[in-house]
């Protein structure tokens, strides 16, 4: 199996707590669950992958690359996506401008060419929307008419939508969903799981980190699901056999 | 055709409307200019609860040449529509300097959503700095107001790259000490004149003829600051050209994302540090150059030209036009700068009333005359696709 993305006895400390503990993981061309209670490190260790924390100890590496030390950005311009738990889209702005934001990391125009040389400013913005219209539509076609439309007048299913189309719309080889489902009810749940398996019918090459709490979303999407407690890694496998695991179970019910 | 036709004259005669609202503000009392800027703001909000606003935009850009073109000829023509009276020409002239300033830092409070309170100090920092260089070195007014704007972006750097690791009120904390920083300096350097300021500074030529010289243009004789009023008002629109053009570039989009939420702007690629350093300079440029023009056309500037209030001023400029929108912020420059100048008639209460009349506006509009708007690319797009609701309502700062 090609490793995309690959970590390395990755540790981080807030203060005295161990959030993420001695961390090895990886990813090939595949969905994976990562699943714990509530506290276990999940989202940190999705933070520590696309460059928002720097880990105590550890390295990540992408691609055979070591991208622990890069900011943010440059993780994004590498390939990495996400979304995040609580939605965070710019509400004020429109949906086709959330989806021209998930399109820089490829656009080239730098200020002085806005400004000097617009006509290919304007022709970069001109391509890029129409493949953000084009990943609208692959979602949910009824966005494209509401398109101009600021994202804080769209429902809660639509804006993750949204969300997760600006994750993918820059063609990024790994995209980290961080519970895409949290907040919906079953029938939006059952969609969103549409959702994403739509992302790999639109190209296998993107692979996929996903924390769910719904384990009809993890054990309907992911091939693979790795289980997080108080920041260690304490089981691996498909989700029939994660899900008979006995430490597994005793973290998820106490005891 | 007789529709296009009938849209074509409709823009005209709206952007006329427009101009001789400005017109009338300008050259008539204190009195008709409030009840005009009342009218306006009636017509703005009722228009916009009626969708009508939006059309207009529409209709206006639709025509940009034409409009552009009467915009021109207005400005053209405003020496010998004010008869060749220089002190309406200099409220002209002062209105379009304080809109280029208005322009800059709305890349700073429109763009990334950070107060800078010291505009005043960036504006004074291309003065004294042209002023200097003109007076005192005998450099050409020309090169001075270039220096001029390269210090002003220098001293953007060198505030920005620290103070831009802090956000929100503490970078405005970090600008504000700027501001008082400034002034204290320029008071207490006597080679730059100190309190005294800098008197007989020369103003720009072209081959022998000095922008101070009156111009008889058509038989009628004009003061001198016709010279400054084209000058000032050419740069204007090159510079809110520019400041269009690059908020609807992607830099402008990523100075909104900045905004909106740096996080989530770091996570779509965007460079924070240097995005919003750029904002910062770009700002400290329009002030820079803004203020070398200021100095060369008064002849004179002392500190009270660049002190906290001046900043607070600008800061007013941007907020009560609408930040993010270009013809928003120059409305409100102009609108402000006429104000002010109409209100030298109460002396003593000039401040108080400057204050009333602002705290009034912004009652009504609190989001500005010309809101913030959902940004449009194409005008093919926008019939494709609907677009109610095109201002930004609510907000989630």
């Amino acid at each position: 199996m090609m490793g995309v993305l690959r970590t390395e006895r990755v540790s981080i400390d807030f203060g005295g707590l161990r959030a993420v503990d001695n961390l090895d993981f990886q990813i090939g061309d595949e969905i994976v669950g990562l699943i714990g209670p509530n506290g276990s490190g999940k989202t940190t260790f999705l933070n520590i992958i696309s460059g928002i924390y720097k880990p105590t100890r550890g390295r990540v590496y992408f691609n055979g690359e070591d991208i622990t030390s890069l900011p943010p950005h440059m993780i994004r311009a590498k390939g990495i996506a996400r979304t995040f738990q609580t939605n965070r889209l710019c509400l004020n702005l429109s949906i086709l401008d959330n989806m021209l934001l998930g399109l820089y990391c490829q656009q080239q125009t730098t200020w002085w060419q806005a400004i000097f040389m617009s006509s290919s400013s304007s022709r970069e913005i001109k391509l890029g929307i129409e493949k953000s219209l084009a990943i609208l539509a692959h979602f949910n076609p009824a966005l494209i008419t509401r398109a101009y439309e600021p994202v804080m007048t769209i429902p809660l299913i639509d804006r993750r939508r949204i969300e997760i189309a600006r994750a993918v719309v820059g063609d990024p080889r790994l995209v980290l969903l961080d519970e895409p489902t949290a907040g919906l009810n079953s029938e939006e749940t059952n969609q969103m799981i549409n959702d994403i398996a739509k992302i790999r019918r639109r190209s296998s090459q993107i692979s996929i980190i996903i924390i769910e709490h719904d384990m009809t979303v993890i054990s309907r999407i992911t091939e693979r699901v790795v289980c997080l407690n108080a920041g260690q890694k304490i089981a691996e496998g498909t989700f029939s056999e994660v899900a008979r695991n006995e430490l597994v179970r005793t973290a998820y019910l106490g005891g | 055709m007789g529709n296009k036709i009938y849209r074509y004259s409709l823009a005209g005669l709206s952007t006329l409307g427009i101009c001789m609202a400005l017109y009338v503000c300008l050259s008539s009392a204190l009195l008709v200019a409030l009840i005009v800027i009342a009218l306006a703001i009636v017509i703005l909000s009722v228009g916009e609860r009626k969708n009508v606003i939006d059309k207009v935009y529409r209709l206006i850009g639709d025509n940009k040449a034409l409009n552009l073109g009467i915009i021109a000829l207005f400005i053209l023509l405003l020496p010998f529509l004010v008869q060749g009276n220089n002190y309406l020409l200099h409220i002209a002239i002062m209105a379009g300097i304080f809109s280029i300033v208005a322009l800059g830092l709305n890349f700073q409070i429109g763009g990334i959503g950070q107060i800078n309170f010291a505009p005043a100090a960036f504006y004074g920092m291309g003065a004294y700095t042209s002023a200097f260089l003109s007076v005192k070195m005998g450099l050409s007014p020309w090169l001075g107001t270039l220096c001029g704007l390269l210090m002003a972006i220098v001293l953007g750097v060198v505030v920005g790259f620290p103070a831009l690791k802090a956000r929100g009120y503490y970078l405005s904390l970090v600008t504000i000490a700027l501001q008082i920083i400034f002034t204290l300096m320029i008071v207490n350097s006597p080679w730059i004149g100190g309190p005294n300021g800098i008197p007989g500074i020369p103003s720009y030529q072209i081959g022998g003829f000095s922008f101070r010289t009156p111009v008889a243009l058509g038989g009628i004789q004009l003061p001198y600051q016709v010279n400054f009023l084209y000058l000032v008002y050419i740069l204007l629109a090159l510079f809110a050209l520019a400041a269009n053009r690059l908020y609807n570039s992607r830099v402008g989009l990523a100075w909104n994302a900045i905004e909106q939420d740096p996080i989530v702007a770091a996570c779509q690629g965007i460079n924070l540090t240097n995005t919003q350093l750029l904002a910062f300079c770009l700002g400290a440029a329009y002030a820079g150059i803004a203020g070398a023009i200021y100095g060369h056309y008064t002849s004179f500037i002392g500190v009270e030209n660049f002190d906290f209030s001046q900043s607070l001023i600008f800061i007013c400029m941007v907020i009560l036009g609408g930040t993010d929108n270009v013809p928003g912020v120059v409305l409100g420059a102009v609108l402000l700068t006429m104000i002010d100048e109409k209100l030298r008639d109460f002396s003593g209460y000039r401040l108080l009333m400057y204050g009333i009349v602002l705290i009034i506006i912004l009652i009504i509009r609190p989001k500005g005359l010309l809101p913030k708007r959902i940004r449009v690319y194409q005008q093919k797009d926008r019939s494709e696709y609907s677009s109610h609701s095109a201002v930004v309502t609510g907000g989630s700062r």
